[in-house]
């Protein structure tokens, strides 16, 4: 592999999930799916905390499960964006941007102030 | 926000109530994304089993990830404790000896506390039951100064007092007199002796307790002077006595030397403020006053005889309320030295009052038993830490073994926390165990504490709510002083070095466990000193010359029930009882008597010529006999000769003295032939014919009391129709057929009672002889534990040290040399031990004092058996795992991993 996975920064993984829930209902092993590919292989999830992290934000409220038939046809629990998560992902969005450019603000940064 | 909140509920709650539902709808997710996983490293061309490996590897321990997906469920906690008592309960049904040796050890810790607590509980804290607010109920002391200004203490008084009391006080709600006396009740055969409480109507009221049946008596039947002759019935002796039958409303019952109608029947388990056992019946004190004394007895101030409750108002301080009550007690004293001018004045009597607690152990008339029982309370505790330490002895040796399974955990990423989280969970399952053992014990060794401390041992629940908190309260403590210390270590440590180190090596040994050894070795010293001290104690009582036999000697007396026989009728009942207990099998000698030892007695002023103000120094008690009267109760006679059928009334008065009395009348002389005038100046000379053993009739060390006897015939009083009977063989096979012989020459409703001697002279004992079982068994049990502590921790040294001792071994180290090295390892310890154990029974000897009968507490004999004994038991402990030493084969035990 060409680049070295990178270890996910706290708080990084809820706002991973409830981006890739945002485009429709799936199921925990779409959701590691989704991640994997579209960060090309750049953040290494443990399949165990996205269940924890799935568990917890259905407790929280952001995510609603429910049962269904995958497209196998086996029993698969499926995951999907409640009103409150889809706020939770505009406000993490948004921190998480605010956030991106500060840090790259500074380490793009030539001259000493 | 509102629906956030109910939706969280709804999820909790699901999570609590469908754990099963939902742990399999966590297996089915896993299962799914790991068969996903699985076929999508297939597609990529690995074999079905490195897919698998892969898929489970991506997802880290699928058990964990079932730990993290519960969490997040909030339920972990509760889980992980369910998980933990499993995990116990597993480990210690894995060791049965272990788990078998801890929950005895424990329980018998936790059930002597148990048993211990029930009784002191009953003596000194718990307030009597139903007793309302007791915060404000007390009873009622009365300090004054007798002779020589020597402070004394009463609790009892007499009805007028009572009613002085009542109409002078402000600060008072109610007073209530009473008192328990032991009467007959019944008529002819049926007539048995029971407690019986006298009680004002006030005294009914003290208490928020309903009758079981009927009614109680109220102010109306219970008015000056005569009352109603009512009874309220015991509810044990009701269904006894009756078969709890409720139609004995209405029923008469004689007691006494009236006839009562029965009114109701008190609660189960009323004792009243009792602390002489649960009365067969409760009647109007003012009925029983009067039918004893006659309708004058609310007019003087002779009769003291009943006690007093008190209740201050709401508000009252009790300082003001006692302030109140000595006031209202100096104008009733007034009084009384108006109409008795011989009690002095008034200024010199100190009198004051006390409102004193409800329990008379805590009160100021505490008793021994009080004391020694506070004192087994503690001795018990003792054990019970004894105990935690053997235990926490096991479980750090078990833990020290279960080192390396602890550092592979905290290695796998198992916090220290939740380890010793276990590790206490374990001690607790322990301790519950050992507490519910405990209650078994002490509800079986209860009887006997009851049997020894409380008279009304069908009254004492010994496992009663209280009890079983205090017990949980044992529990709790055992179960965090025998975890805490194996928890802590498990807390430290280095992983590394622990796994890379060899099973039987540690890289550190334990220091909590030799202190552990030298503490119970210190405890189980302090505690076979006070055992030592106790027995020497008791036997000195046992042996202990009281001036007459007790075993052999049986005490009949006539009641006379409110007969009131003639002056001339009295004697002729007396003799004839006298001539009647003579011809009874196994009856050897008999007497009349008028004293009766621990029970009654009586004493006569004395004017001795030539000696001063005799009746101001000393208090002389005296007896009358019959001519066998020294015979039958074994008293020697130590010179001249015991009165006998020649001296009769008609011929010249004689007395024999006892030999403290002829010392201090006579100093230096010889008491025979002496001459004493008994009751007054102006009688005629007795003559001393005897000196005799002096008799001790009030308590074993009545220094002040000294006694003399003079022949029955010669007194002016009839003789009292009681008899002392020497018994060869059984005498409680004798006692029934001297009862029925006895009873035929009663008079009317007059009654015999029998019993034996010892039975009156036991009570005074009693305080001894428990303080010394208990001690001796707890002190039994701490040595037991002690011994298996030192046992079991030796033993485990040679295990671990088992390389060690190999190698000495095979370097050539004698057998001996090793044995030493072993066994003076585990003398050092108990040395220590006993040497600080020695030190702290010396420093608590002083209060010991006070409980010893002629011993001295801080005895050397005592302190060096002990110590002699906790050395030789330290030797035997150690020798066993030694010699098992010494038989290492070194090859084996260098090849050990």
């Amino acid at each position: 592999m060409a680049r070295t996975p990178i270890d996910l920064l706290q708080g990084t993984l809820d706002v991973l999930i409830l981006k890739s829930l945002s485009w429709g209902p799936r199921h925990g092993h779409a959701v590691a799916r989704l991640i994997r590919a579209s960060t090309g292989g750049a953040f290494e999830v443990l399949d165990g905390s996205l269940y924890a992290a799935l568990h917890r934000m259905e407790e929280r409220g952001w995510v609603a499960a429910e049962w269904g038939l995958s497209d196998k046809g086996k029993r698969a629990k499926f995951y999907q964006l409640t009103a409150v998560g889809r706020q939770q992902l505009r406000s993490e969005t948004a921190t998480w941007q605010r956030y991106s450019v500060a840090v790259a603000k500074l380490l793009t940064a030539t001259d000493q102030p | 926000m509102l629906n956030r909140l109910f939706s969280e509920i709804r999820f909790r709650l699901r999570a609590l109530f469908h754990r099963g539902k939902l742990e399999q709808e966590l297996d089915t997710e896993l299962s799914f994304h790991l068969q996903k996983e699985t076929e999508k490293h297939m597609a990529n061309g690995a074999s079905p089993d490195e897919a698998n490996r892969r898929a489970r590897a991506a997802f880290g321990a699928v058990q964990g990830t079932k730990d993290d997906a519960r969490d997040a469920r909030g339920i972990s906690l509760l889980d992980s404790v369910v998980q933990d008592v499993r995990y116990a309960l597993r480990g210690l049904r894995k060791r049965p000896a272990f788990t078998l040796g801890v929950v005895l050890t424990l329980g018998l810790g936790i059930g002597a506390n148990a048993a211990m607590f029930g009784i002191v509980d009953r003596l000194l804290f718990r307030p009597p039951l139903g007793l309302k607010d007791p915060e404000t109920a007390h009873r009622v002391f009365q300090h004054r100064l007798v002779e020589d200004r020597r402070p004394r203490i009463d609790r009892n008084f007499n009805f007028r007092r009572y009613l002085d009391l009542q109409r002078n006080t402000r600060s008072f709600e109610s007073f209530a007199a009473f008192q328990t006396r032991t009467l007959a009740l019944g008529e002819g055969t049926d007539t048995h002796e029971a407690k019986v409480t006298v009680a004002s109507a006030s005294y009914l009221q003290f208490f928020e307790v309903r009758p079981a049946l009927g009614r109680f008596y109220g102010p109306a039947e219970d008015s000056v002077p005569a009352g109603a002759p009512v009874v309220v019935l015991g509810y044990d002796y009701w269904k006894s006595r009756y078969g709890g039958r409720s139609d004995v409303i209405g029923r008469q019952l004689r007691i006494d030397r009236s006839t009562f109608t029965v009114i109701g029947v008190a609660p189960k388990g009323f004792v009243g403020a009792g602390d002489q056992g649960v009365p067969a019946a409760f009647i109007p004190i003012t009925a029983y006053a009067h039918a004893v004394r006659g309708p004058r007895y609310p007019t003087v101030y002779t009769w003291t005889w009943m006690e007093m409750l008190a209740r201050r108002k709401p508000g009252i301080t009790q300082a003001a309320a006692e302030q109140d009550l000595t006031n209202a007690l100096l104008g009733s004293w007034r009084e009384t030295i108006a109409e008795q001018p011989n009690w002095g004045k008034l200024e010199d009597l100190g009198i004051r009052g006390e409102l004193g607690p409800m329990h008379l152990a805590r009160g100021p008339l505490a008793g021994q038993d009080s004391k020694v029982a506070t004192w087994v309370l503690g001795v018990a505790a003792i054990v019970l830490l004894i105990a935690c330490a053997n235990v926490a002895n096991l479980f750090l040796s078990r833990a020290f073994a279960r080192r390396r399974e602890f550092a592979m955990r905290l290695a796998l990423g198992v916090t220290r926390g939740r380890l010793a989280r276990q590790l206490l969970t374990e001690s607790l399952v322990l301790a519950l165990i050992g507490g519910a053992a405990g209650l078994v014990i002490a509800q079986w060794g209860a009887a006997a504490l009851r049997a020894a401390f409380l008279d009304d041992a069908a009254s004492a629940v010994i496992v009663d709510p209280r009890t079983l908190l205090f017990t949980a309260l044992a529990v709790l403590v055992t179960a965090l002083l025998t975890g805490i210390v194996p928890a802590v270590q498990t807390g430290r440590g280095n992983v590394n070095l622990t796994l890379k180190g060899g099973a039987n090596e540690g890289p550190h040994r334990s220091r909590a466990r030799p202190l552990l050894l030298v503490f119970q070795a210190t405890l189980s010293v302090v505690l076979l000193i006070g055992a030592g001290l106790f027995v020497r104690s008791l036997s000195h009582v046992r042996n202990y010359r009281l001036g007459y036999d007790v075993a052999p000697i049986l005490y009949a007396s006539a009641n006379p029930r409110g007969y009131r026989p003639t002056e001339a009728e009295q004697q002729t009942i007396a003799e004839s009882m006298l001539e009647t207990a003579k011809r009874i099998p196994g009856v050897q000698y008999a007497t009349l008597t008028i004293s009766v030892p621990f029970w009654s007695n009586e004493g006569t002023g004395i004017w001795v010529p030539g000696v001063d103000s005799v009746n101001q120094k000393w208090n002389f008690l005296f007896n009358t006999g019959s001519p066998d009267y020294f015979k039958t109760m074994g008293t020697r006679i130590l010179r001249g000769r015991a009165f006998d059928e020649r001296d009769r009334a008609g011929t010249g008065l004689v007395l024999v003295v006892g030999e403290r009395m002829a010392q201090v009348l006579w100093p230096g002389q010889d008491a025979l032939g002496k001459c004493v005038k008994i009751g007054a100046e102006n009688e005629p000379c007795a003559q001393v014919i005897g000196i005799a053993e002096e008799m001790h009739l009030r308590s074993l060390t009545s220094e002040r009391d000294y006694s003399y006897y003079i022949p029955v015939v010669q007194h002016t009083a009839p003789p009292d129709p009681q008899v002392f009977v020497r018994v060869s063989g059984d005498p409680e096979r004798a006692i029934e057929p001297l009862r029925r012989e006895l009873q035929r020459l009663m008079p009317g409703p007059a009654y015999v009672n029998v019993v034996p001697l010892s039975q009156l002279v036991d009570p005074s004992l009693r305080s001894w002889k428990f303080g010394s079982t208990m001690f001796v068994a707890f002190g039994g049990l701490a040595l037991l534990l002690a011994a298996i502590g030192l046992y079991s921790m030796i033993a485990y040294d040679v295990t671990q040290r088992t390389r060690e001792l190999g190698l000495r071994i095979a370097l050539g180290s004698s057998v001996s040399r090793v044995l030493r090295l072993i066994v003076s390892s585990g003398l050092r310890l108990v040395g220590a031990g006993v040497v600080l154990g020695v030190l702290l029974a010396l420093w608590g000897a002083k209060w010991m004092e006070g409980l010893m009968f002629q011993q001295e507490p801080r005895d050397p004999l005592i302190y060096g058996v002990v110590a002699g004994i906790l050395l030789l038991v330290a030797v035997v402990a150690a020798v066993v795992p030694a010699l098992r030493a010494t038989r290492i084969d070194p090859n084996s035990a260098l090849r050990l991993d």
